[in-house]
């Protein structure tokens, strides 16, 4: 995936596929943190109204995005490996988070959500693009990240 | 280092540590004995000081380990504490009481706005995630670097800095909703009714203006405000200060307070 930070869609009959991934000037651990600290997102990511809950392996959370607003999505975390990989979903379907260190110390993130099923085509136009929340959140992600690593401390 | 270098090492770091200490566990019973445990554990393990530090920095990573051990199994306080512990006092008239009898009695039971700042602070500073409020006071009451909290702390520097960004943040957001000192909608104004109480014959506003947060709340950024708040804190010393006894007794009741609302509080 190039990370440009520029989302895309693969749609299928029964699935459909957003990613985004974009290059971030942030050690992985402040990027797992601000993934995993789930009390917080509202306060960097502006995709996220709330989660309550605890991000943690095997926990369940709620989360309220600005895309459904009226809707809470109960989601279980179903892999949590420290600075690399989150993955959390429900039935419907699951998104990835994953974060990959490069030569230069920079991180690069990505993220994938795929939903589907077989009674996906039913519902699939009723389901909102996903492209501009998930630009977003990736640039709020590079936002937040970058601003407390440059923090004058 | 000897065992002389190290008493003298403890001897100067020791204020410091009883006041961090304090502004983590808000008891000063917790407070007395982590410092003695700090104490024996720096004896213990004098023969690992290898100086990649500087003693006061790995005196306080010792006492940092021992208050986190204290508090891991205690739940954080809410950033509305002082609310909480307000209507408690009110229907406690044995609370009054007893500060009024400190505050006639004891040659450390004046009431200052700026300590009571400072006592606000401690209060909400405990509804952070423990490494964040640890960090900011290492940081700003403190002044550790970066580094040095890193090694305090046994974490990254990375880590530190999103604590510090997290903590600052959530801090500066809580300050700009509730406090009426820079905020002419702030809904705490427990500074001026306790100053009403304790010195019935000052004028708050004369008072107030003494304080460069409150005399700056007006034109400056709440970044600044956050800063000038850090100051007031910095310049004082919750064992020994005009008005530390009756700022103890107040923090010894929100303490149990607390306690008593997060034991009924399912969470």
């Amino acid at each position: 995936m190039v990370p440009t930070g520029k989302a895309t869609t693969i749609r299928r009959t029964f699935s459909r596929e957003t990613s985004v991934g974009i290059e971030i000037e942030a050690d992985p651990s402040i990027i797992w943190a601000l993934l995993t600290n789930a009390a917080d997102f509202p306060r960097w990511n502006s995709t996220v109204l709330s989660i309550d809950g605890t991000i943690a392996p095997g926990k369940g959370i709620a989360l309220v995005s600005t895309l459904a607003p009226k809707r809470t999505f109960k989601l279980k975390v179903k892999e949590f490996l420290p600075e690399t990989t989150l993955v959390w979903g429900d039935a419907m379907g699951k998104r990835r988070y994953t974060l990959t260190k490069n030569t230069g110390g920079n991180t690069l993130f990505a993220m994938t959500e795929k939903i589907g099923g077989p009674l996906f085509p039913l519902f699939a136009k009723m389901i909102p693009s996903f492209d501009k929340a998930f630009e977003q959140f990736a640039g709020d992600l590079k936002k937040e990240a970058e601003s407390i690593l440059n923090a004058n401390y | 280092m000897t065992i002389e270098q190290l008493t003298k090492e403890f001897e100067q770091a020791s204020g410091q540590l009883r006041s961090y200490i304090l502004r983590i566990t808000a008891s000063v019973a917790d407070t007395e004995d982590l410092v003695h445990d700090t104490w024996l554990k720096a004896t213990e393990k004098i023969d690992s000081f290898r100086e990649q530090s500087s003693a006061r920095t790995w005196l306080f990573a010792i006492a940092s380990n021992l208050a986190k051990d204290n508090l891991r199994a205690r739940r954080r306080w809410v950033s509305h504490v002082t609310d909480i512990a307000k209507e408690a006092a009110l229907s406690d008239p044995g609370f009054f009481r007893e500060a009024m009898q400190i505050h006639a009695t004891s040659p450390q039971g004046q009431f200052e706005i700026k300590e009571h700042i400072a006592f606000c602070f401690t209060c909400i500073a405990k509804s952070l995630p423990l490494e964040q409020q640890v960090s900011l006071l290492l940081k700003e009451v403190y002044e550790f670097k970066v580094g040095e909290i890193a090694q305090i702390l046994d974490s990254t520097e990375a880590m530190i800095k999103y604590y510090l960004h997290t903590g600052r943040s959530k801090m500066i957001s809580i300050f700009d909703g509730r406090c009426a000192l820079i905020k002419k909608e702030g809904i705490c104004h427990q500074c001026s009714e306790l100053n009403g109480i304790f010195n019935p014959k000052q004028r708050f506003q004369e008072e107030i203006v003494k304080i460069e947060l409150a005399r700056e709340a007006a034109t400056a950024g709440k970044e600044h405000l956050f800063d000038l708040r850090m100051k007031v804190i910095r310049g004082i010393d919750p064992f020994t200060s005009n008005a530390a006894a009756l700022q103890l007794h107040h923090l010894e009741q929100n303490r149990k307070v607390m306690e008593k609302y997060l034991e009924k509080d399912p969470g």
